[in-house]
């Protein structure tokens, strides 16, 4: 069993991305130790650095139950909180992440709001509030707003607005976009502020932007050492390495370790090392990962040579702001609101070019195949998580169509994993690399360059 | 042959709506199609368009939009595409996206990317009704004003967008005219009807649609209904209800369905526009703030309670005013929307006293028939109650 188990997971390719684990422990122990202190916790989440940030610089430890419930299918117990929402009337459609938080909460209510003693990961503490995010799914407001079930506490949500590609390129549309997103932000730190009785210290906000620009500088260099061909890390590197930058970029720490990582890829580049012995495909991956079983990708890649060279746009820091947008912007939630926006809209561009939306989930891999010269998309729908799935089938169309890229589907999930059948994935894999070498030939009598 | 009126038109213009729209384009009417309730069709109809609800099809099985969309997303939207790629909307001369729901957002995303009309635009509609997302809704009305004057070649006035809030807010009221009629016992008119009214005003110009309820209001108050059978009084709340074989089904299980809660109903005609010096900033108001559906966050207030009633407090009024013995909560399979409500909107429904059926369907008329024996169920235990 213990051998399986260890088969499942990942072995990693780099040595940071084997260290990264860390960040998501610290975080968790960060905030019990914090409710221990007296101090305010808040449940976030992923908010691409809108909120979270804001927060913590009002001295609030921030974890993300989205990550938790990553943590929870990692380690395979997940499946009694999924089993928990679902006897007390949550649809087992609901995202999977949604309903191992809401099992956990109900556990955690009846426990007396103490952590159950068998919690993953030592568990969440009961948090002051919670910050919701209008971005990217629906789950993502209503699962925080469905938990006042157990939890009685503020839900805040942060809005985010979404502009199609053609309506980003509107006259002044962006810097209203921008305005609502700043006028929001001022409204939350009101609401913070009336919340901890305390003021926010924006000495300590302009601190942690810093460090988030400067990490967050690192990672998006990490993600261009990834072009070199062999591909000098893979998908499953990365899937650990992003927890600190999706979650702790602002934490000291982070920059550090990002500083590593970036030592170690730039080493692997300079000496033409690459993640996968003889690597013969370069596949991307769209867009959650099966948790539990990223020993699958190790596998792949011993068979056919198959690097996952890029994946998951959702998870990247985006390029830098271009100068001109952060040069002389002397508010901190402008530039907060700036960044975040960007992050969901640097896709404007190839969606106008090929006449393509959405721009998030879809137009950003328009560039990525063509950068990381992909032979192959695999699609994982999942069962439990759509908006990371409804314009999936739609990113294959596009891909072949435009760049003669094709993609196989696996489908699964990201905490379920009574729903990824491994033999089938296998085949389906199997079948697929000689569909990845026809459409090499496609490509190279159209002219396209890899 | 006469054309046939009130009642019996509704179920015509229902039972072919695309029939209904041909005849408009025969007419040398435009047509604009939108998604959900959040686009305010007064500046379509101000821009010279009549405006036409995108609906799906319950009965015919989803096949092109297959290739499209993956099978674990809302079959309502699946629905709509296929219906798109299938040309069923192809005579349409402009399409208004919205970001009512994701379902809708990432639909309106593929739809555009597929299917090119003259005229597009994409509705960002915020999830709360905060200060400032109402400025900002009310800039985004603005867009879409400029695109629909840039499509036309002409400006659309102030003058104009109030005279056409003013025909919609009398189509509103009309609605509910008709809605409080059903207040009464028995109901004169059934949902069934009530939803095919609601249908056809979904693509007839504004007049047309309005002769057509002052006819049905008439037609109604006319009916002299005898005694009838003593049956449970539903109200019916959730994910939109386009067809007929759904409220058909309640009420051949001896349910009557008096009130709804829903998308293609009360959301849609509850409330008026208020009447401002920039009349975009009333269809802000009315379209975010007013509607009161899911999608759009509530403050939570200072405990679970007031958030609670912030959230629910308009479904007692329901009760109350329509005299409810019990709720339907109808769920469209894979809706996160309404799916993350059901257990509090359950406790609060239940804890006014009144009994709860919550249905999980597929939006397909032929997995309809196993929810018989639940309606039946759920009617006779209202009965012994
Ligand atoms: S539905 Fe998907 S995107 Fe939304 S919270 Fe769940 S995992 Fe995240
Ligand atoms: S049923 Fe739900 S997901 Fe589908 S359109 Fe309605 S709100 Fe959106």
């Amino acid at each position: 069993m213990e051998e399986k188990k260890k088969k499942r997971s990942s072995a990693k390719t780099l040595q940071t991305a084997r260290e990264a684990g860390y960040f998501g422990k610290k975080m968790l122990a960060r905030t019990r130790s914090a409710v221990e202190a007296g101090q305010p916790v808040g449940w976030a989440m992923v908010e691409w650095w809108l909120g979270a940030t804001i927060a913590k610089a009002m001295g609030v430890e921030m974890v993300f139950p989205e990550n938790y419930g990553a943590f929870c299918a990692a380690s395979r117990t997940a499946e009694a909180n999924l089993d928990y929402s679902e006897s007390d009337g949550f649809p087992s459609t609901l995202c999977g992440y949604a309903r191992n938080c809401l099992g956990y909460t109900r556990r955690l209510k009846e426990n007396g709001f103490v952590i159950p003693a068998d919690a993953t990961g030592g568990g969440m503490p009961k948090p002051d509030f919670l910050l919701a995010c209008g971005a990217a799914c629906d789950a993502r407001y209503k699962w925080f707003q469905a938990l006042g079930r157990y939890l009685d506490v503020p839900v805040w949500l942060l809005e985010f607005p979404q502009t199609g590609s053609r309506e980003y390129f509107l006259p002044g549309n962006k810097e209203e976009n921008i305005r609502f997103m700043v006028g929001e932000l001022r409204s939350f730190v009101s609401f913070l502020e009336s919340l901890l009785g305390r003021k926010m210290d924006w000495d300590a906000l302009a601190e942690r932007l810093d460090i988030l620009f400067k990490t967050h500088a690192l990672a998006h260099a990490v993600d261009r050492l990834r072009l070199a061909v062999p591909s000098p890390a893979m998908s499953t590197d990365f899937w650990a390495l992003m927890i600190p930058h999706l979650y702790l970029p602002d934490d000291p720490e982070t920059l550090a370790f990002y500083g590593r990582v970036y030592d170690e890829v730039k080493y692997k580049v300079d000496h033409n090392i690459g993640a996968v012995p003889n690597e013969r495909y370069r596949m991307m991956f769209a867009e959650l990962p099966p948790w539990h079983t990223l020993g699958f990708f190790d596998e792949v890649a011993e068979r056919h040579g198959v690097a996952f060279a890029f994946e998951s746009w959702n998870y990247h820091v985006p390029p830098p702001l271009p100068a001109g947008e952060k040069e002389g912007i002397g508010d901190p939630l402008e530039l907060i609101a700036r960044y975040s926006y960007h992050k969901f809209h640097h896709g404007a561009d190839a969606g106008v070019k090929y006449g393509v939306d959405p721009i998030i989930f879809t137009a950003p891999y328009l560039e990525y195949v063509q950068d990381y010269r992909i032979d192959g998309l695999m699609c994982h729908p999942l069962v439990s998580c759509r908006p990371a799935t409804y314009t999936l089938m739609h990113l294959r169309n596009v891909l072949l169509e435009k760049f003669k890229v094709p993609s196989v589907v696996v489908e699964g999930d990201i905490v379920d994993m009574r729903v990824f059948n491994e033999e089938e994935a296998h085949a389906k894999m199997d079948a697929f690399i000689e569909t990845m070498d026809y459409h090499r030939e496609l490509r190279r009598k159209e002219g396209l360059n890899w | 042959m006469a054309e046939e009126k009130g009642l019996r038109r509704a179920a015509e213009i229902y039972a072919d709506r695309f029939r209904a729209a041909r005849e408009l384009k025969e007419k040398g009417h435009k047509i604009a199609g939108y998604f959900c309730c959040y686009v305010p069709v007064e500046l379509l109809s101000a821009a010279g368009f009549v405006p036409m609800r995108i609906l799906g099809d319950m009965g015919e099985p989803v096949t092109v939009a297959d290739t499209y969309l993956p099978t674990m997303m809302c079959p309502f939207f699946r629905s709509c595409l296929d219906l798109g790629l299938k040309g069923r909307y192809d005579f349409l001369d402009a399409f208004v996206g919205v970001h009512a729901c994701d379902g809708a957002e990432r639909v309106s995303a593929v739809w555009r990317s597929y299917l090119q009309y003259p005229c597009v635009f994409y509705l960002d509609t915020p999830h709360t009704a905060h200060d400032h997302a109402l400025v900002f809704f009310q800039k985004q009305l603005g867009y879409l004003q400029a695109v629909l004057e840039e499509h036309t070649g002409r400006k659309i006035s102030g003058a104009a967008v109030k005279e056409q809030i003013s025909l919609y807010n009398r189509q509103r009221r009309l609605v509910r005219e008709l809605y409080k009629l059903r207040q009464v016992d028995p109901p004169p008119v059934s949902g069934t009807e009530v939803l095919q009214v609601a249908v056809a005003l979904l693509q007839l110009p504004v007049q047309e649609g309005n002769r057509l309820v002052e006819d049905v209001i008439a037609e109604v108050k006319a009916r002299r209904p005898g005694p009838a059978p003593k049956k449970s009084r539903l109200l019916v709340s959730g994910c939109l209800i386009d067809n007929i074989a759904i409220t058909g089904l309640i009420e051949e299980c001896g349910l009557r369905v008096v009130m709804d809660d829903t998308a293609i109903g009360s959301r849609t005609f509850g409330h008026d526009v208020e009447p401002t010096p920039d009349p975009l900033k009333g269809l802000a108001d009315r379209y975010l703030a007013k509607i009161v559906c899911p999608r759009t966050f509530r403050e939570t207030g200072k405990s679970r309670a007031e958030d609670l009633e912030q959230r629910y407090a308009y479904l007692k009024s329901f009760i109350q005013d329509w005299k409810v013995d019990g709720v339907y909560l109808n769920l469209i399979r894979n809706c996160d929307i309404h799916g993350y409500e059901i257990p509090e909107l359950k406790h609060y429904l239940e804890g006014l006293g009144v009994p709860v059926l919550a249905v999980e369907q597929d939006y397909s008329t032929a997995g309809l028939a196993p929810l018989r024996t639940r309606f039946q169920a759920f009617a006779e235990t209202m009965e012994i109650d």
